[in-house]
């Protein structure tokens, strides 16, 4: 049986997957932090197992000695031994099972926690490429496989691993000759399970991809009910699912088949190792080789093989999606910080670009040399079509771009190498995106300045025409908002953001764009909140709506990556181009 | 394979009376699987239990110095183990087939569901809980429904098992019998804590989830304006008490480890003990001693599968009932009947007798209206069948030509009148999928995408999706279009709904996101497209009021004014103040202490060499 084919599920990931040598390094990192506890859950473990490895041995006796005839008091003792053997391997099963519990969840809070650790010290730059999406997979949907990897596939391993070592151990111990003749069928599982395990693990990724897939399609579905229902996609949308499920249906199949053939050869392994001990241990036995006790502790010790293995085997799969997950988190630390300096400091707050090329690929400039100079607490208006590189520039005059060519400067110091946190103490981005975070309103607040105060906190409220609604929530700054908590229009977020801005005092800010996605008729009143924010700062403003440009002292029209118009609105009224021809149109004037 | 079968042409229709009622149907729609997975369940485990009686007989053989006996009991144990690999396999496959049949019924009844609630799906529940059952409820249900067929398998051998023994050792057939469901109980004491434990760590791992996606998703706020000491925090205090809330589930668990393996264990060693005593009293063989010890040990299969059930049933009838929940859902709180019938709805006028509201045939009528929300909702209602919410009592219907939208059948209403609300969702999948959608196919997906300017939205799929070949038309858009821009999405959204090509179009701010430049020749492409179609826009800007045929102002949620965008400009103060910004600039004037000392052009100078 063929795998079905592989469907593409939209574009690959943008950040970095770790190499193994990575995953490696991070892997011996986490074995040296937890050295102790991994060492007390094997030798737990171990205790554990050997005391389960009395029982097959006192019954091995008691049959030698039944059969050779014995006493009561012999059996009493076999008997009381076999007790006692039971309940330490009790005590010490729970006992290990508690530590490699505690062990593993520290282990899984430190993977968590380095993750986050890295991603909120990723490169904006970085992060404005790659976008969010493909980094929120890896903290939530990796976290959670691998969750499943170190809380049972790692301690089942481990403990399956010890077991198997302990067990042949004790067969060698009871007789060689036994413990080759149980391990006879070892080359059949070793081929089968090479077989399979060449085929498995990319076969149930696709499986589980599959059926998170029909979920996808689902969870459209039901988001987007208004436009299911009005373009009447309901049907389609129900031979979608269909097909989705017959896709993930098709893996499960192959899956089936792949354990159809494997697992039978797994057991014949089994019976193979239990007959052959019994047979010619019998053999053995017969020909006085060996005593009966050690044929009967041999049998069973063959049967106790069984389970280990089986363990070994289920779980080896598992391992391997957690090992594939783990290369998702510890990709992160791959990505390459921008050589920064810390010493660059901006003299004053002019900003200037010279000459500046950028291309996102190589080879396709989206931006072909331009310079602009910004004089501080003056407005320039960028306009122009969708496409022509507004917001590259933009995001190149906050600093979150370098320049491929040319250079943007503040106060004379390259942005390109000043970091991050220097940055945004100057210049701030406001775009589209208004996150309103799950948490406080006061949380929402501080993490543009940490130390604010109640007080400050009302007054930046206050400017951004926000104090009111504030004020009506039932517990003010404490109401929990973003998704969970009170919902917030998006109005709201977006004061709530410019709030932020209040607090953070960056005396330059590029806005891109920043109300066009309300509603224009709510976007006016948020205008008002905007321009008391704008008081006293330069503003580069990427404008949609032509009264913004109007009001700027400088607009730059770009056109396919150029200044293409340069003036006050006057002037380039004036001077009668394609803008004056806009805005006559707009303005019914012509 | 039997697996060709599904998904199923119709998945039927469930018995939603009660939870329990909801899981037999399941049961009942696989009920051969079921009977097959438990005929290979009985095989399975009854070869595993008579397998320790070959091993007797070996051992009794070997003592014995029988070398043809031991040959004898190894055929025997061959066989055995060979039957019991092959009920092993074909339970394993059966199983798994019931499951997914159950899994994949009940995904086919929720996409069923969702198509039909449509809209009013979410003025009945969260959005989230449809997707919720459809991803761990289905799983949990499909477990159960499963797992029914390996209990009764494993009640049939432990039963069998009891009367052999019984019929042979009365005292230990007793033990058999009673011994297990003690030792099947026994566990339950502690499941309930155990729940309860993992319900609080699923809690808090839920809400460490929640922080991280959130913290992520919001990193660009962050490393925009600051605040990552602050979130890093309170991720890691929720995550130490996700560590914390493990642990103590764990204590619970590594309890329950232990007692799984001692209570049978003294089972084991009671009986084993038994045994021995019988030999020495010659009333048994050796051979006999380590098969009584064999089978004993073979008893925590069926235990495994008992307690399996337990934990199963606890959970499948939790998402038993939220299923039923979800599947109970109607569209509006009843359904009535519809029988009215539209003729020619491209020749009709539209009308609300709301708000006073005309839009001719043929024409484009642009409305302005000073509030988001009732543009909104008079946008909604201008396609009838509005959803409402459980408390809410439907106004007076919009007629088409005269015919009530609200009683024309659902599809009728939504085929003739295409309202194209303020968030229209882009669908993943490729361009050109996004383009298959019921349409008169009077207007290809070129005249379409020409029409909203779609150029660099069509170089920036290209450039997204390196698997498309060049071809935007094979290239894919992500979920909600997440890698446009907003006035990359709406234009794409405004071409769907021009190749949909209704004889009513209701666009509400339809290019709100898109700059000037590209708006005045969206405008102009909107015009052609819909020439001779009626068209209600409503829109604020004044490049796309221009270009109406006739502009009402919506006001008080009444038609307060009529004429064309020119002549409401001068004779209406109230329009002129709705339309333009005249009292309110975007800009405040220059107040900046540090302001420039010259006029504005002087503040800044540009060396660009490609100005023109």
């Amino acid at each position: 049986m063929k795998p079905p084919v592989v469907r593409q599920h939209g574009p690959a990931a943008m950040l970095p997957v770790a190499s193994p040598a990575t995953v490696r390094s991070y892997l011996r990192l986490l074995a040296r932090r937890h050295r102790s506890g991994f060492a007390a859950v094997i030798g737990l473990h171990a205790v554990a197992t050997v005391a389960g490895l009395v029982g097959p041995w006192v019954l091995g006796s008691l049959v030698q000695e039944l059969s050779t005839g014995t006493t009561e008091g012999r059996i009493l003792a076999g008997i009381g031994w076999y007790l006692l053997a039971l309940l330490v391997q009790s005590a010490f099963i729970g006992w290990s099972r508690l530590r490699g519990s505690v062990l593993g969840e520290e282990v899984l809070a430190d993977l968590r926690e380095d993750f986050l650790v890295r991603s909120v010290a990723l490169p904006p730059g970085v992060l404005e490429r790659a976008g969010t999406g493909d980094l929120v997979s890896r903290g939530t949907t990796d976290i959670d496989r691998l969750a499943k990897s170190v809380r049972e596939a790692v301690p089942e391993l481990a403990v399956a691993l010890v077991s198997v070592a302990l067990v042949l151990g004790a067969l060698l111990l009871t007789s060689p000759l036994l413990a080759v003749t149980a391990v006879i069928g070892m080359p059949l599982l070793l081929a089968t399970s090479r077989w399979y395990f060449r085929r498995a693990p990319q076969s149930y990724r696709s499986e589980s991809a599959g059926y998170a897939a029909v979920n996808t399609v689902l969870a459209e579905t039901v988001d987007a009910g208004r436009t299911v229902e009005a373009l009447r996609l309901g049907e389609e949308r129900i031979r979608l699912t269909d097909r989705r499920i017959g896709e993930w249906l098709a893996w499960e199949r192959y899956t089936l088949w792949l354990r159809t053939v494997w697992f039978p050869s797994v057991d014949a392994t089994y019976a193979l190792a239990v007959l052959a001990t019994l047979t010619l241990g019998g053999v053995y036995a017969v020909h006085g080789w060996i005593g009966i006790g050690q044929l009967t502790a041999g049998v069973l010790y063959a049967q106790a093989l069984t389970n280990p293995v089986d363990l070994i085997l289920r779980w080896y799969d598992e391992l391997q999606v957690g090992q594939a997950s783990l290369a998702r988190l510890v990709g992160v630390r791959e990505v390459a910080d921008p050589e920064t300096d810390e010493h660059v400091q901006p003299a004053g707050h002019q900003v200037s670009a010279a000459e500046v090329r950028f291309g996102y690929r190589e080879g396709a400039d989206v931006l072909h040399g331009i310079s602009l100079e910004v004089a501080p607490g003056s407005r320039v208006a960028l306009v122009g079509p969708s496409g022509a590189g507004k917001s590259t520039l933009g995001r190149l005059l906050a600093g979150i771009y370098a320049p491929g060519r040319g250079s943007v400067t503040l106060g004379g110091a390259p942005l390109a190498r000043m970091p991050a946190e220097r940055i945004r103490a100057e210049v701030a981005l406001v775009n589209q995106e208004h996150h309103v975070f799950v948490g406080t309103l006061r949380d929402n607040l501080r993490l543009a300045r940490a130390e604010a105060d109640d007080v400050e906190l009302h007054a930046a409220l206050a400017a951004v025409d926000a104090q009111g609604w504030v004020a009506a929530l039932p517990e003010g700054l404490d109401t929990e908002v973003g998704s969970g908590g009170t919902g917030l229009t998006p109005p709201q977020a977006q004061q709530l953001a410019l709030a932020r801005l209040v607090l953070a005092d960056p005396h330059t800010l590029v806005l891109d764009e920043a109300t066009s996605l309300l509603d224009p008729r709510a976007a006016r009143h948020l205008e008002r909140s905007l321009s008391r924010v704008l008081e006293g700062r330069t503003v580069i403003a990427i404008a949609h709506r032509l009264h913004t440009a109007h009001d700027a002292d400088v607009i730059a029209v770009v056109e396919q990556g150029r200044i293409s118009e340069y003036g006050s609105h006057p002037e380039l009224v004036a001077a009668g181009g394609p803008y004056a021809a806009l805005w006559r149109s707009w303005r019914d004037e012509g | 394979m039997p697996l060709k079968s599904l998904p199923m042409p119709d998945p039927g229709v469930p018995d939603l009376s009660s939870p329990l009622a909801f899981l037999r149907w399941m049961q009942r729609s696989q009920r051969r699987g079921q009977l097959l997975a438990t005929c290979w369940g009985v095989l399975e485990l009854a070869c595993q239990a008579a397998l320790p009686l070959a091993l007797g007989l070996g051992i009794q053989a070997a003592v014995a110095g029988d070398t043809a006996a031991i040959w004898r009991a190894g055929a025997l144990a061959l066989l055995l183990a060979a039957l019991q690999s092959l009920g092993g396999v074909q339970l394993h496959r059966q199983a798994v087939w019931n499951w997914i049949t159950a899994a994949s019924q009940l995904r086919q009844l929720l996409a069923r569901q969702a198509s039909r609630l449509g809209a009013g799906l979410s003025r009945r529940i969260a959005t989230g809980e449809l997707v919720a059952v459809s991803n761990s409820d289905v799983e949990r249900i499909g477990w159960y429904v499963e797992l029914t067929a390996r209990v009764r398998a494993a009640v049939v051998v432990w039963l069998g098992l009891s009367a052999v023994v019984l019929s042979r050792r009365p005292l230990l057939g007793l033990a058999v019998l009673l011994g297990v469901p003690v030792l099947a109980a026994s566990v339950w004491p502690l499941l309930a804590p155990l729940e309860r434990r993992y319900g609080k760590q699923r809690a808090f791992a839920g809400r460490a989830t929640e922080l991280a996606a959130d913290t992520v998703a919001g990193l660009r706020v962050l490393r925009g304006i600051g605040g990552e000491e602050l979130f890093l925090e309170r991720y890691r205090a929720a995550s130490q008490q996700v560590r914390g809330a493990a642990v103590r589930t764990a204590r619970i668990w590594s309890l329950m480890q232990a007692q799984q393996v001692l209570l049978p264990g003294l089972f084991v060693v009671a009986t084993t003990w038994y045994g021995a005593e019988l030999v020495v009293r010659g009333r048994i063989g050796v051979g006999e001693l380590v098969a009584v010890y064999g089978a004993m040990a073979f008893l925590a299969s069926p235990l495994r599968i008992l307690g399996e059930a337990a934990h199963a049933w606890s959970v499948a009838r939790v998402s038993a009932e939220r299923a039923t929940q979800v599947l109970a859902l109607t569209r509006t709180a009843g359904e009535q009947t519809l029988a009215a019938a539209l003729t020619r709805p491209e020749r009709a006028d539209l009308h609300d007798p709301v708000t006073g509201l005309t839009a001719r045939a043929g024409r484009i009528t642009a409305v302005v209206c000073g509030d988001p929300d009732v543009a909104g909702h008079l946008a909604g209602r201008l396609g009838g069948h509005l959803p409402l919410a459980e408390d809410e009592r439907p106004e007076p219907s919009v007629r088409l030509g005269g015919t009530p939208l609200d009683e024309l059948p659902l599809g009728e209403a939504r085929a003739a009148v295409l309202v194209h609300d303020k968030e229209p969702v882009l669908l993943s999948g490729t361009l050109a999928e996004l383009f298959e959608v019921p349409a008169s196919g009077r207007v290809t997906t070129a005249q379409a995408l020409t029409a909203v300017r779609a150029d660099d939205v069509l170089d920036a799929l290209v450039d997204g999706s390196p698997e498309c070949g060049g071809d935007p038309m094979r290239a894919r858009i992500t979920e909600r279009g997440r890698s446009l821009s907003g006035g990359q999405r709406q234009r794409l959204a405004l071409a769907r709904s021009l190749v949909a090509d209704p004889a009513v179009l209701v666009l509400d701010e339809p290019t709100s996101a898109v700059d000037a430049h590209t708006e005045s020749r969206i405008a102009a492409g909107l015009r052609e497209l819909r020439d001779g179609r009626t068209t209600v826009l409503f829109a604020t800007s004044p490049l796309l009021l221009d270009r109406a045929d006739t502009v009402l102002l919506v006001h008080q949620g009444r038609v307060a004014a009529t004429g064309s965008h020119r002549e409401l400009l001068r004779s209406c103060p109230q329009y002129r103040a709705v339309v333009t910004r005249d009292t309110e600039p975007a800009l405040p004037e220059q107040t900046a202490p540090e302001a420039v000392p010259a006029a504005g052009p002087a503040a800044a100078q540009t060396h660009s060499e490609e100005k023109v």
